[in-house]
């Protein structure tokens, strides 16, 4: 197992450079030139020339890059252009926020993706079946944006019940400890601002999750539905289980496989649809930064970014081939 | 048993979204306004940004020599009591400060010093985006404790244009003893009325009210928070919800929601945003004057903003409006360019240019139902008997294009002009800038001239000489300026600025 971790973290490092590279020559080559966004609309030639000098711009491409990998290797992602402060501190201060929102989604797909799924498998074509597929096709054909916009129209705008954006209302918080809001209100045994955060991630969390909870609602029906077939509920059956427990013990667990490689898949998705719903709800994330770093032609922020969505990926599909040995022991690395 | 779960669920369910409404509305605290803006600052550096927004943060927070008055239509000074050229040289200025004026926290007083290192930092930090508001400044000196002396490059007679609400007065002691970066974010104190509490960057900026300040007013809310909310619709939703007090720029299309609700009025404002038409005769056809006059007659302005704009912008006949620094309405109606579809049609057919192809390029999003005003434009373009086509390329990849005057035909925006004088240098004064390709040696000398012309009236008179000479060569059809649409809670008496600062000091709560 541990010579198969170590092979899968170096096989990452080729690709988290050749991601820099062509993350990097991209924005390079894209239209628009920092200087000229970032400065004012009465900024002179020369007051362009001098920003284009000091963020090194005059220099040909492949020595950015090379001074850009050599920083990075480093652990120095560059100084934002734009916010003047180090990309890897801003992405630090901005992640907590994404991987929060992205844990809420994941748990509201989960809860309610799974049984949905579960009870919809174990009684095909009734109306549990009917109502869970609705709710399945529901959110799989719902883009994020718009429905996270409906949320906020209806939710916040028409019922008045939850904010419409933002993460949280100043001055209730204490001081981070995490930078993950709610956990650090829980540590700090701050109920108020326990449901403050939660009143203001529902909203965003719904809109970001419920692609995910369609899917996981289809592919946990189908999975349910395939093995409700196989022997080993016949013989739980045979053995005079109760049908809930042969459902939840035997079925379910042997159905999760492939709900867990669709949990492990959505997460990447999770990720870029952040983006999207972040912008939507003003949501502080790193989602939000990097949406406003490719307005600004922040080159080191969308690099950086882009390299620390890399990263997660690669971590979170490290984590879903782990898990499969984990659930499966007829599972093995390296054989 | 299964019943008993439900209502369970439901009543926790219940009781957490009433907590969770109980908890949302904190701009319920009597003074506490929230404000919900389009744009962030995206440092701690007083000098780390150029928008409009920003420009009024930080001086309420650091103060500045003074601001301009759009009640009285005239420059006012702040931590500058007066000032006054020299009669004998046009290229000295003399600022006399107030005297005794203490800063926030530790007291001590504003000096000449003080100013100096400002104007120094603003043109040597590495991080400053403010250096274009220093340029015709060549020396600042310290005459006394109190007065400090600036002398220009050339004579500048719209320099407080460049250096009020722009030049932010920082502490020098801090600075030299802390370094910018600690002095910027442990020790941001200031001469202003607002004390800055927090910035959460891309989230919210909180001031708080600095009761010893000379111009914190009782009435001023005690905090004002700035929360970016850059989607229109959830600025409108928060301030109805009563999240935010003031909501900026309302798009036309959600101006009926804000109307019609209980809590809250429309605030209409005019700004001092020239839209514009921009045609540059570096290129070919755009060379043909012709061809600039008969677009500008083709253009029916007041039907798009009638139909487009919902009566949401002001026509301009002149390059400017009413409020800005030189208009005259007598100057302005002699210049006015008629909607003359057969005159345009006739010019086009006399001068060859039937078919012509022309393509206009659009910002999306950036401006007021931009894409649908330009789409308008195409067939009033056609009518004339042009060729003409829509552009819609992304933001950074026009704005970048037109910095460097590589786009002929663009609609497009110039902000923040209450004195025209930058503004139109930048655009029509031969090496102002690339982006319109225009080049007059009679525009050039009218608009030296008036940056030379100290007194009023005469430079007024100059510089409507200028704005004819431009709309006779009509580099640029005038279009209109957009009404900033605000959104401010039946709880709050707030009057807009056309700059789109927002001043804690204008703001009452009821």
């Amino acid at each position: 197992m541990l010579h198969y971790i170590t092979r899968r973290i170096l096989g990452t490092i080729p690709v988290i450079i050749l991601i820099s590279l062509l993350v990097f020559m991209l924005v390079q080559f894209a239209p628009g030139d920092p200087a000229d966004l970032l400065l004012s609309d009465e900024a002179t030639p020369e007051d362009i020339a001098a920003a284009r000098e000091r963020w090194g711009l005059n220099q040909p491409v492949y020595v950015q890059y090379w001074k850009f990998l050599v920083a990075a290797l480093q652990g120095d992602l560059g100084t934002s252009f734009r916010y003047a402060d180090p990309v890897l501190h801003m992405i630090g201060d901005r992640l907590p926020a994404t991987i929060e929102l992205a844990a809420v989604a994941i748990f509201i797909a989960v809860i309610i993706g799974v049984p949905l799924g579960v009870w919809a498998g174990a009684r095909p074509n009734s109306w549990v079946d009917n109502v869970g597929s609705f709710f399945g096709f529901f959110g799989i054909s719902m883009p994020s944006f718009w429905f996270g916009i409906m949320m906020i129209l209806i939710v916040s705008g028409f019922l008045n019940l939850l904010p419409s954006a933002g993460r949280n209302t100043y001055g209730i918080a204490d001081d981070p400890i995490t930078g993950f809001y709610i956990l650090d209100s829980l540590l700090h045994w701050n109920w108020k601002a326990v449901w403050d955060g939660l009143s203001y991630i529902i909203l965003p969390a719904i809109a970001l999750g419920t692609n995910m909870l369609g899917i996981l609602m289809r592919v946990t029906r189908s999975s349910v539905l395939e093995v409700m077939h196989e022997d080993l509920v016949r013989t739980a059956r045979a053995k005079g289980l109760s049908e809930r427990r042969v459902l939840w013990r035997h079925a379910v667990r042997n159905a999760l496989i492939p709900i867990i490689t669709v949990v492990g898949l959505e997460l990447g998705t999770l990720l870029s649809g952040s983006i999207i719903v972040e912008t939507v709800f003003s949501w502080p994330g790193s989602g939000f930064l990097l949406i406003e770093a490719i307005n600004s032609r922040d080159y080191p922020l969308i690099t950086g970014t882009v390299l620390a969505y890399t990263l997660m990926f690669v971590v979170i599909n490290l984590t879903i081939d782990i898990l499969y040995a984990a659930i499966d022991p007829r599972i093995r690395f390296g054989k | 048993m299964r019943r008993l779960r439900l209502k369970t669920g439901a009543v926790i369910g219940a009781a957490a979204l009433t907590m969770g409404a109980a908890i949302i509305n904190p701009a319920t605290a009597q003074t506490r306004v929230t404000v919900g803006a389009t744009e962030t600052i995206s440092s701690h550096n007083p000098h780390g940004d150029s928008i409009s927004m920003g420009y009024g943060i930080w001086c309420q927070v650091y103060g500045c020599l003074g601001y301009f008055d759009f009640a009285s239509g005239a420059y006012k000074g702040m931590l500058a009591e007066r000032w006054e050229t020299d009669s004998k040289d046009p290229n000295v200025w003399t600022f006399y400060l107030r005297k005794g004026l203490k800063r926030q926290v530790d007291g001590k007083e504003l000096t000449s010093a003080d100013v100096i290192h400002s104007f120094w930092r603003m043109k040597n930090d590495k991080q400053s985006r403010q250096t274009q508001n220093v340029k015709h400044v060549a020396k600042t000196e310290a005459i006394d404790k109190y007065t400090v002396r600036v002398t220009t490059k050339k004579p500048t007679a719209p320099l407080l244009e460049f250096l009020f609400d722009r030049v932010m007065i920082t502490g020098k002691d801090l600075y030299d003893k802390h370094g910018a970066r600690t002095a910027d974010r442990k020790y941001p104190y200031g001469w202003g009325p607002y004390k800055l509490k927090k910035i959460d960057i891309g989230q919210r900026i909180v001031l708080e009210k600095d009761p010893s300040n000379p111009w914190a007013k009782a009435s001023m809310p005690d905090e004002l928070i700035f929360r970016v909310m850059r989607e229109s619709e959830q600025r409108v939703t928060a301030l109805l919800n009563n999240e935010v007090q003031i909501a900026q720029f309302i798009p036309p299309h959600l101006a009926n929601r804000v109307s019609k609700a209980k809590n809250a009025n429309l605030v209409p404002t005019s700004s001092v945003e020239l839209m514009f038409l921009a045609m540059s005769p570096k290129f070919k056809p755009w060379d043909n004057p012709v061809l600039r006059k008969a677009v500008c007659h083709a253009i029916n302005r007041d039907g798009i903003i009638k139909a487009i704009l919902k009566d949401q912008a002001q026509r301009l006949d002149a390059p400017i409006g009413p409020g800005q620094y030189g208009y005259d309405p007598k100057a302005a109606a002699a210049m006015k360019v008629d909607y003359n579809v057969a005159k345009a049609k006739a010019m086009i057919e006399k001068a060859g240019l039937k078919g012509t192809k022309v393509a206009l390029s659009t910002p999306v999003g950036r401006y007021v139902n931009d894409k649908q005003v330009t789409e308008s434009m195409i067939p009033m373009l056609k009518a004339i008997g042009l060729d003409a086509s829509l552009k819609t390329p992304e933001w950074p990849t026009l704005w970048a294009n037109v910095q460097k005057g590589k786009v002929p035909f663009y609609y497009m925006g110039r902000g923040g002009v209450v004195d025209p004088s930058p503004a139109f240098a930048q655009y029509f004064e031969t090496g102002g800038s690339p982006r319109i390709g225009f080049s007059s040696k009679k525009v050039d000398a009218l608009l030296q001239q008036e940056r030379a012309t100290f007194d009023p009236e005469k430079r007024k008179a100059v510089l409507n000489q200028a704005f004819a000479e431009i709309v006779k060569a009509q580099p640029a059809c005038f279009m209109w300026r957009h009404k900033l649409l605000y959104g401010i809670s039946k709880k709050v008496a707030y009057k807009p600025t056309p700059t789109g600062r927002i001043w804690g000091s204008d703001i009452v709560v009821k």
